[in-house]
């Protein structure tokens, strides 16, 4: 089975190139106050995210020549070895804690979240288990059953740190690929609503929750609690306008908005270029993510478009959750924004996953 | 082929991310282009910083544009807390040099506030101390201008400019009454600053202070300092109670001069009780006129028509029986038979009562109230007296006769000035004013203008013209003669009331007043001075306060340019039978030459010799024709 490989998809390599290096960018002008602030160095954030740039686009080029067959071999053991992490990690001790959550190992200065790794091994799993079992997976019983129990398993692993962003991010991506794979979606929805009525049911017990969820459409009200960080990054992208405020003019990172640099680069990206910069970031995800897709439709077999579609169905709802946080569509959920929030591991990751599709994009016609 | 289904579905995925884009680059565009004034306005709210900048207040000036207030410029310490680096060591340094204690200055440095003010000790700062500060260089610590208030004359008009707090609020006076118009908007240096209170590097906003709006008054200011000046003679030459002096424009109710004694000094208004402050004695007391009011009743019997003062004569025998009261005339004995032109001139109180009894209580008292008296004149100044006179059903014979020479009503200082230039002034009452008009000062464009208001037309022109003539002849002839000015046709009339205590009249304790005008047949000015209990001197208003009303109405000479007038105003007077004639100049001739040049007058010799040595009227006066003239010969010609 020996074939011709194709070039990797440029188009995509060029827009995560591309929006990673702005994203370095953006990092340098919207931490440099926090991290001189704190660290006496502007340029700490910038030069850690711009270290884990050049490994992960050496990553993704070594990846995007790793046939992605090798996957299917030990599918079982990088997951393994993943949820043995996410065990090691919420041991007080061996994980660290950021940000109220015990999500990462500290290796010398740097974070690395197993959570992210995991993401990506149980898409290959779960790629793996319904190729094979692709007839079968319409039944409750050996369809949904075990992926959702791993799944949950995984969830609920990731929900001891907590890390509630990352937890939904991979149950929500899980889902979305049985829904590719054909999985009667009857279930889902009798669950989504199941889950409504239970959150009802939360808020009729408790309503301070209903405020503070609600706390997003109206953040004026609770200015300086639940609101503070919408009205922050409102502040940031009001002023933006249609231009913004030039490079590095930004005020809203002289301390108003926390950790600019994080889950906020997107308010500081508006303020500073604009509505303009705001569409020029978009069009760049939307590329990325509809070059995702295609590679996914393209794919030659079962297994390689499941791994497809799940790398790029995460990084688009990942994004998607993070933009929606940002402008104020729903309440605030702690996920960073891919390729442009500042974050090493997950960087790394998300470039490793690009090198996946970039080698799935090689066994597929250009076409 | 068998993906078809699944590619379907990732199909479906695609577009539900796309619609997802969407909506956030939709609501992005929301925020930023329908949102962007909104938010923008909060955020730079948010981000800025103000150092206030005090805006000047405005300016008063009297009615030629000499300054009476403005304002000097000083410095104030600001300190932003957040901004101070070193705390420990500012405020040591700080306190050092305002002479604060250390540990207020550490609570001033450190409090939690986004802009600090050091008070009283940073404010108001001399240069010396400013400089020592701006030199420390410290970061959050700023030399901010403000605007002090300053009166240009000290004590001149201080209760009708009144004094401002620390703050420059006005507190009394028309600094009080025009706050809002003279406070202006504070202005700002607007700076961004960083979440934390730092100074950011971007332009600062520079928003002007809106200075005050300037007052321009009606007074004037050299016939104001010939008050305060006066006011002050009487002080120290008799140590009065009280004193004060107006000066009016008869023809427009325009306040030319306003002043009292005691009076304080605005800028260090806390030496002085606050009744010295808030009590403007012009238009705050209120007392029984005496003699000055009864040109009130002339007035009326003139209009009335009771009287005719030259051809009627009333024979004084030193008092009169009204009732159960015996009413004196003040001089002992009387004045005999005089005409009643004489009896204005005199001053002769049964001669008043007379008029009075023919008024009838009910006429005299309505022409009181159509003079003004009883209500406050509506002058633009607060603190303004009412007075108080009987109420018409209490008024039985007794009372009549006392108010028609002045005794048993209660007036203000400004009624009775009010009132006088009314029967003067051809008839008309004026509303009496002080502010002119309110002006912006950037563009000069007048905000407000005080024009003169006649509140009622009291007398026929041809009365008050003969009221005139009557007040010029108790200059000319009778107990205003203190006032005389040569050249000048001075009227007015004296007054010497008692005052009263506990509702009885007090023994040697008079306020003395004279109320003098000019020119007689035009008049310009008039001029009100009432002492009140003035020491060691004969307390008759012809003797103390008409020298001052004179010196005052030689100033106003000056300073209103008014002509000197000439023979052919004579000719105005010319009513009825009588003729005026100016008396020559006779001293250093012979007696002979003398009764030849004083043709058509009474001469009256005292003295033995051939040369006259002075006379009475002097040069220049006018009197009646066949009026007398008396000559003091000597020996020698005079040399």
């Amino acid at each position: 089975m020996k074939k011709i490989l194709q070039k990797p998809d440029i188009i995509l390599t060029v827009a995560v190139i591309i929006i990673s290096i702005f994203g370095i960018l953006m990092i340098y002008s919207s931490s440099y106050v926090w991290a001189e602030y704190k660290f006496d160095d502007p340029f700490k954030y910038m030069k850690s995210q711009a270290m884990f740039f050049i490994i992960g686009v050496v990553l993704m080029y070594i990846v995007s020549r790793i046939p992605y067959e090798l996957y299917r071999k030990y599918a079982l053991v990088l997951l393994g070895s993943c949820m043995l992490l996410l065990i090691l990690v919420i041991i007080p001790g061996i994980g660290t804690v950021r940000n109220g959550s015990r999500s990462w190992f500290g290796i010398g200065g740097f974070g690395i979240q197993p959570s992210e790794f995991t993401k990506l091994a149980l898409i290959i799993f779960v790629a793996k288990y319904m190729s094979n079992y692709q007839k079968d997976i319409k039944t409750f019983k050996k369809g949904i059953v075990p992926i959702l129990g791993i799944t949950m398993l995984v969830f609920a692993l990731i929900m001891l740190q907590p890390d509630f962003g990352t937890g939904v991010i991979i149950v929500m991506t899980i889902i979305a690929l049985m829904y590719i794979g054909g999985v009667n979606m009857k279930f889902f929805i009798i669950a989504g609503i199941i889950g409504v009525l239970g959150a009802v049911g939360l808020i009729i017990i408790a309503p301070y929750r209903l405020k503070r969820i609600i706390s997003f459409i109206n953040p004026w009200e609770d200015p300086l609690g639940s609101g503070f960080q919408i009205i922050q990054s409102l502040y940031a992208i009001g002023p933006g306008g249609l231009l913004g405020m030039g490079i590095g003019e930004s005020i809203q990172k002289h301390f108003y908005l926390p950790e600019p640099q994080t889950d906020f680069i997107f308010s500081i990206i508006s303020e500073e270029f604009g509505f303009l910069g705001v569409a020029i970031v978009a069009g760049l995800l939307i590329t990325i993510i509809y070059r995702g897709l295609k590679i996914a439709k393209n794919a030659n077999d079962l297994f390689s478009k499941y791994i497809a579609f799940g790398i790029t169905f995460g990084l688009a709802f990942q994004a998607i959750l993070n933009l929606m946080v940002v402008v104020g569509l729903i309440p605030v959920t702690g996920v960073t924004l891919p390729f442009l929030s500042y974050g090493g591991s997950s960087l790394l990751i998300t470039l490793v996953s690009i090198g996946i599709l970039l080698n799935i994009s090689r066994h597929t016609p250009n076409t | 082929m068998f993906q078809k289904a699944y590619n379907k579905r990732i199909s479906i995925v695609l577009i539900v991310v796309i619609a997802l884009f969407l909506l956030i680059i939709f609501k992005v565009g929301y925020i930023q282009l329908v949102d962007y004034k909104k938010l923008n306005g909060l955020a730079t709210s948010l981000w800025s910083r103000n150092l206030p900048i005090e805006a000047s207040r405005g300016l008063i000036s009297d009615r030629n544009g000499v300054v009476l207030a403005n304002n000097v410029t000083t410095t104030s310490l600001v300190i932003i807390p957040n901004q101070v680096e070193n705390k420990e060591e500012v405020s040591k340094r700080l306190a050092e040099i305002l002479g604060v204690s250390y540990d207020e200055m550490y609570k001033h440095v450190s409090k939690k506030t986004s802009i600090e003010r050091v008070h009283p000790e940073g404010r108001r700062l001399s240069y010396e101390v400013a400089d020592e500060i701006s030199n420390l260089g410290f970061k959050g610590v700023y030399l901010v201008k403000e605007s002090m208030r300053n009166y240009v004359y000290d004590k001149m008009l201080s209760h009708v400019l009144g004094y401002v707090g620390i703050d420059n609020q006005g507190l009394s006076g028309l600094e009080l009454e025009y706050e809002e118009y003279l406070t202006g908007s504070e202005g700002a240096i607007k700076y961004f600053s960083d979440a934390k209170g730092s100074r950011l590097k971007l332009n600062e906003v520079y928003v002007q202070p809106q200075n005050g709006i300037n007052i321009e008054l009606t007074i004037d200011y050299d016939i104001q300092a010939s008050v305060e000046r006066e006011l002050d003679n009487i002080v120290s030459k008799y140590n009065p109670n009280s004193a004060l002096a107006i000066a009016m424009d008869p023809n427009t109710g325009e306040i030319l001069a306003m002043s009292s004694r005691p009076n304080f000094s605005p800028s260090n208004y806390q030496d002085y009780t606050i009744e010295e402050i808030n009590r403007n004695l012009p238009i705050w007391s209120t007392y029984e006129p005496g003699s000055t009011f009864k040109i009130i009743t002339l007035s009326a019997a003139l209009e009335e028509g009771v009287v005719d003062l030259l051809s009627e004569h009333f024979f004084d025998s030193g008092g009169v029986q009204v009732e159960n009261a015996r009413i004196k005339c003040w001089k002992a004995g009387g004045h005999g038979d005089q005409t009643f032109l004489q009896v204005v001139e005199n001053s002769c109180n049964p001669g008043f009562v007379e008029l009075g009894q023919r008024l009838g209580k009910e006429k005299l008292f309505s022409y009181i109230e159509k003079f003004g008296f009883g209500k406050k004149t509506g002058i633009d100044l607060n603190g303004e007296g009412t007075g108080i006179l009987f109420k018409l059903d209490r008024v039985g014979p007794v009372e009549l006769a006392t108010t028609a020479f002045g005794q048993g009503v209660s007036v203000t200082p400004i009624q009775q000035i009010t009132a006088v230039s009314a029967a003067i002034n051809g008839g008309n009452l004026l509303k009496p004013y002080i502010v002119k008009r309110l002006v912006e000062p950037e563009t000069g464009s007048i905000i407000k203008e005080n024009k003169p208001t006649v509140v009622r037309r009291v007398l026929s022109t041809k009365t008050s013209e003969m009221v005139r003539f009557a007040l010029e002849s108790v200059v000319t002839n009778g107990t205003g003669r203190p006032a005389y000015i040569d050249g000048y046709r001075v009227g007015g009339k004296t007054g010497t009331a008692q005052k009263v205590n506990n509702g009885v009249y007090m023994v040697g304790n008079y306020i003395v007043s004279f109320i003098g005008f000019l020119p007689a047949n035009n008049p310009k000015v008039v001029v009100y001075v009432a002492i009140d209990n003035p020491k060691g001197v004969t307390q008759y208003g012809g003797t103390v306060a008409a020298p001052v009303a004179r010196t005052i109405l030689q100033d106003a000479i000056t300073a209103l340019d008014i002509e000197k007038q000439e023979g052919s105003s004579e000719k105005k007077y010319q009513w009825n039978e009588i003729k005026i004639a100016t008396v020559p100049n006779v001293i250093g001739m012979t007696k002979k030459e003398a009764i030849s040049s004083l043709k058509g007058f009474t001469i009256e010799y005292s003295g033995s010799g051939d040369y006259v040595l002075e006379q009475s009227p002097s040069a220049g006066s006018r009197i009646f024709e066949n009026g007398k003239v008396r000559v003091l010969l000597g020996n020698e010609s005079g040399d």
